[in-house]
């Protein structure tokens, strides 16, 4: 008797749990999370510190984290997804990010562990529709690290060594960019040795395609590049902008941003986010604080039929849905420390000049402080999110193609349209 | 036990250990080069995409699709053409200044010269592509110093030459890197070709009285030839491979189109635009090609051999 | 040989031939002085017009910049992760096993497929020889589908194992041992060697040759490989130095001056190698007329 009442409560106690798989929350068992994300010094410092915090929350998770550049890293994340090897969570652009949800390789959010009741409960969390690249079939696939858009920072050093004064002479229009780059600029011979402005080249959905729309074109996934006379136009402005119209940049040059920090005279105007702030800090102290840069709105045409600004973009956290339930609510649950945690968001902000579509943080006292918030916010207002649909990252490269064609090698602009939509039709359609 | 050498036992056990030494190399390359090309192959025939779960069976899709149309503006026949201009602009210059630069060291009288010929020129070739490829990039900004002295040779002032801009010129710099790096290399390969030219048929020349221009032409190239020819499509089979600099220039700013060879196009393709299908269809293509030319190399190789001294 | 050099006075030929040879040692030269020089300027220095050979004197006196600015950001990185030596270590420790795999897995075969009679030998040896058409670009996805089964990926054994061997060298080593005398096989065979020892003690030791120049060949392949690491290689732990400068080059805070640094920094390695060993390195070239006597 005494054998089998052991055996029973053997057989009870191997059940239970089972049965009760509510109360059992813990499975202390050890697990690792492989988190694959893109490089960035000051972020990496914050996420490391939260990471070490949830691990003492957490003792059986280990978390290796895997940092690339950013075009790197969405290079290594399709291989790994196609040999089935993928990380457990990750990060992207969400024009290379949106493919990994139509082919459901990524999981829809864990409602639950993120601490919201439903897909509205999370939504309401957001602003309004900035976070709706990731809504598929009535379910949010990713959280957003980061929605920035790009407006135009100013050394107001290089304004004045050009006899010009930043707080009134800044750019308003495209045609105001070119006059004043036309005074900045320096040449000696065709060589450019000192630039007022120069655009974020191989970025064109993100700084391009707006200016096309402001003429009244538009990009979209049935009919291309829609409005020929917009793109031409544009396309012409690029041309104008080149070695073979004005010479006042092109692409080939060291990028504008990378030198904005310097300080060294060498640029005047880049086109960058908000992060870009708290890059100044670290790379250049003296410079932040001297008060010597400013942040405009994004020009528009003069003749624009349709005022917007640059095109903001997202970085998404997604789920590898190939992933067991139990890393999966793992990588939500460290997903939600990073994000969601009380104060993070505004550290975030604040160290990195991330900016979470968060209803609590944009209206907040930290953002609203942040050194022109209130233009990118404005820009924000008259802004939509960069085109994510199929074949986003070729036609970007058809695009780029286009525009370093007029610019660098005198295409016709007509010709470099009409070159452009055949090659767009055609990766849309297969 | 000491077996007895009889001759059958001895080819008994070639046969073993020659079959032993050999099967290491076999296996590998069995793992890591037949499957992965038969692999290649077979998923050159699908719509494989790195994301999507399942993929079709097209059959020839992607082979009739390469060579009509456009692979969102970055066509195989412009990778054709960019591979094809970059090889040939490489390897004729290059062979060429390398045999000539050979027959002049070997005419130098102290041998402390050629030495120290050889090792400059040697010298950049022990860089890493990707070293090198930075170095030039800087050279050939505006500002640069490969424009200043483009600006000195031409007698011209604040020219910009547009290395990196204008298409052709684009082409040019990737070549200029490649034959930098390569042609200490090659002049080392032509030196040890002239060497072992047998000296008795100097002599014979010099008692027949030749020139020196004569004897070069008359003697000398003919000798040469069957190294002349290996060289060549060795330059070759190696141009058509080329990445590194061109992906390093891609990723510096430059446009893509006038560079795009074919090894970086299947790069794109496959790895950034996630299309396995079609670019392991434009690896197996670059597979014929290369099975051309080494063919090539085989049946000319076979015919140097042949060559007495 | 004599004939074949200028001979008597110094003559027109002679100087016009020093000429040449001059102006193409000015090109192949000027870029690595240029690159030795730009480590220890800043930006706008590299950038001047006209270029400045020395680096000038109050980049080193200001607060801001020292001798060695330029090689501190090269070596601590733009994100302070510190991995240059890493970085290193793992391209030498990657392009050293190499070298030594090819020697001895191409010895050994070549050995068997030239001293041995066995059938199918000739079947063998085309097999391999045809792996040679096969150029790496075309077979690198399929081969990441592999590694990743066999969970290589990310580890220094996966920059490894694919190039284990090189069919190159195979074909050279069989070339090379095709004309051996079998003699010395025939006469170790009596002594009694076993047919390994035979390879270990007399075949191995004289071909140090053709070892050394296809040890020092694979050795460069492998210091120069980009593309496997590009896709082999994820954590920057287990990056190769290629990648190391390809990606400082692509980061936007790197400035010129940074870059040249760590290139000259990452080519130290092969420089002691190939000044130390040039004799093998300029007479690479001898492996191919070897074979011919």
């Amino acid at each position: 008797m005494k054998k089998a009442l052991i055996a029973m409560l053997l057989v009870l106690a191997i059940a239970f749990p089972m049965f009760a798989q509510g109360a059992v929350e813990e499975d202390n068992s050890p697990i690792t999370l492989e988190f694959w994300t893109h490089e960035d010094a000051a972020r990496a410092e914050l996420e490391d510190k939260w990471i070490k915090e949830f691990q003492e929350i957490h003792p059986n998770v280990t978390v290796n984290v895997t940092r690339q550049s950013a075009e790197k890293l969405r290079e290594l994340v399709q291989t790994a997804f196609a040999s089935g090897e993928g990380p457990s969570f990750f990060n992207l652009p969400i024009e290379n990010e949106y493919q990994y949800i139509e082919a459901g390789r990524v999981a829809p959010c864990d409602y639950k562990t993120l601490g919201f009741k439903d897909a509205a409960d999370l939504l309401d969390h957001y602003q309004d529709g900035m976070i709706d690249a990731v809504v598929y079939d009535g379910d949010v696939y990713g959280l957003p690290l980061e929605l920035t858009n790009w407006s135009i920072f100013i050394n107001k050093n290089v304004f004045r060594a050009a006899g010009l004064d930043a707080e009134t002479d800044y750019p308003k229009t495209w045609e105001d960019m070119v006059e004043v780059s036309s005074k900045i600029v320096l040449r000696d011979g065709d060589i450019i040795t000192r630039r007022g402005f120069d655009f974020r080249y191989s970025y064109e959905l993100t700084y391009f395609v707006p200016m096309v729309e402001q003429l009244g074109g538009e990009l979209n996934e049935k009919e291309g590049c829609v409005n020929k006379d917009a793109w031409v136009k544009a396309l012409t402005f690029m041309q104008n902008w080149g070695p073979q119209g004005l010479n006042l940049g092109n692409s080939s040059l060291t990028a504008a941003r990378k030198l904005f920090n310097k300080n060294n005279g060498d640029i005047a105007m880049a086109n960058t986010g908000l992060y870009q702030e708290s890059r100044i800090l670290t790379d250049n102290p003296d410079f932040y604080n001297s008060g010597e840069w400013m942040v405009v709105p994004y020009p528009v045409f003069e003749d624009a039929v349709k005022n917007v600004a640059g095109c903001y973009y997202g970085h998404f956290y997604m789920v590898n849905a190939d992933k067991s339930e139990r890393e999966q609510k793992m990588a939500w649950e460290l997903i939600k420390y990073f994000l969601l945690t009380e104060g993070h968001a505004e550290e975030y902000l604040t160290n990195v000049g991330l900016i979470q579509p968060l209803k609590t943080l944009m209206n907040g006292e930290t953002y609203q402080s942040m050194p022109y918030s209130d233009v990118f916010s404005g820009d924000f207002a008259r802004s939509h999110i960069v085109y994510y649909g199929k074949g986003a990252a070729e036609i970007q490269s058809a695009i780029g193609s286009a525009v370093k064609s007029v610019m660098l090698q005198g295409t016709d602009p007509a010709a470099a349209y009409d070159a452009l939509q055949k090659n767009v039709l055609e990766i849309l359609a297969d | 036990m000491k077996k007895k050498l009889t001759p059958y036992s001895i080819e008994k056990k070639q046969v073993r250990w020659g079959f032993l030494f050999t099967v290491p190399c076999l296996v590998f390359f069995a793992v890591f080069s037949f499957y992965p090309i038969i692999s290649a192959f077979l998923t050159s025939l699908t719509n494989r995409d790195a994301i999507r779960r399942t993929y079709d069976f097209i059959g020839f899709q992607n082979y009739t699709y390469l060579f009509t149309q456009s692979n969102g503006g970055f066509s195989l026949l412009n990778s054709l053409k960019a591979t094809a201009i970059f090889t040939v602009g490489t390897f004729v210059p290059m062979v060429v200044v390398s045999l000539i630069l050979a027959v002049l060291i070997m005419q130098l009288r102290k041998p402390g010269h050629s030495k120290m010929f050889e090792l400059a020129y040697y010298t950049p070739a022990v860089l890493s592509s990707v070293v090198a490829a930075t170095i030039w990039m800087i050279l050939f900004q505006p500002t640069g110093l490969f424009n200043q002295i483009s600006n000195f040779v031409m007698h011209t002032s604040g020219k910009d030459y547009q290395w990196l801009t204008n298409n052709s010129m684009l082409r040019a710099s990737t070549i200029i890197v490649y034959f930098w790096k390569y042609i200490g290399y090659f002049t080392i390969l032509f030196i040890t070709g002239l060497a072992s030219i047998p000296p008795t048929i100097y002599e014979a020349a010099i008692v027949d009285g030749s020139s020196r221009w004569h004897t070069f032409w008359k003697i000398t190239l003919p000798l040469l030839k069957p190294t002349v020819v290996l060289v060549s499509i060795m330059a070759m089979l190696q141009c058509l491979k080329t990445f590194s600099t061109q992906y390093m220039f891609v990723q510096g700013g430059t446009a893509r189109e006038p560079i795009d060879v074919i090894t970086m196009n299947i790069y794109y393709t496959g790895v950034v635009n996630r299309r396995l299908g079609r670019s392991s269809a434009m690896s197996i293509i670059l597979f014929l090609i290369m099975l051309c030319f080494t063919y090539l190399q085989f049946s000319t190789q076979k015919g140097g051999d042949d060559v007495e001294y | 040989m004599n004939n074949n050099k200028f001979v008597g006075k110094v003559g027109v030929g002679e100087i016009l031939t020093y000429v040449v040879l001059i102006l193409v040692l000015v090109f192949t030269v000027m870029p690595l002085l240029f690159m030795v020089t730009a480590a220890f300027m800043d930006a706008k220095q590299i950038m001047a017009m006209p270029y400045s050979w020395i680096p000038s004197k109050e980049y080193f006196t200001t607060e801001s910049r020292t001798f060695f600015t330029n090689f501190q950001k090269a070596i601590v990185g733009n994100h302070n992760d510190h991995i240059f030596f890493r970085n290193l270590w793992n391209s030498l420790i990657v392009a050293f096993t190499c070298a030594l795999t090819t020697v001895l897995l191409a010895s050994l075969c070549g050995y068997g497929l030239a001293k041995f009679n066995f059938k199918g030998k000739t079947v063998v040896f085309m097999a391999i020889m045809s792996t040679m058409m096969i150029p790496f670009e075309a077979i690198m996805i399929p081969l990441y589908l592999v590694a990743s089964k066999l969970k290589i990926i990310n580890t220094i054994p996966g920059l490894i194992i694919p190039f284990l061997v090189s069919a190159f060298g195979v074909f050279q080593m069989r070339q090379y041992l095709i004309t051996f005398p079998s003699e010395y096989l025939d006469a170790a065979r009596v002594d009694g060697l076993t047919e390994f020892g035979i390879y270990a003690r007399i075949v191995l030791p004289n071909s140090t040759p053709v070892i050394a120049t296809l040890g020092i060949l694979s050795f460069r392949n492998q210091w120069d490989n980009l593309l496997w690491p590009l896709l082999c290689s994820q954590a920057e732990k287990m990056k190769t130095i290629p990648l190391y400068i390809s990606k400082f080059a692509e980061e936007k805070q790197t400035d010129e001056g940074a870059l040249m640094a760590c290139a000259l920094l990452a080519s130290i390695p092969m420089f002691i190698l190939f000044f130390s060993l040039s004799k093998y390195f300029l007479g690479g070239a001898a492996v191919y007329e070897s074979r011919k006597g």
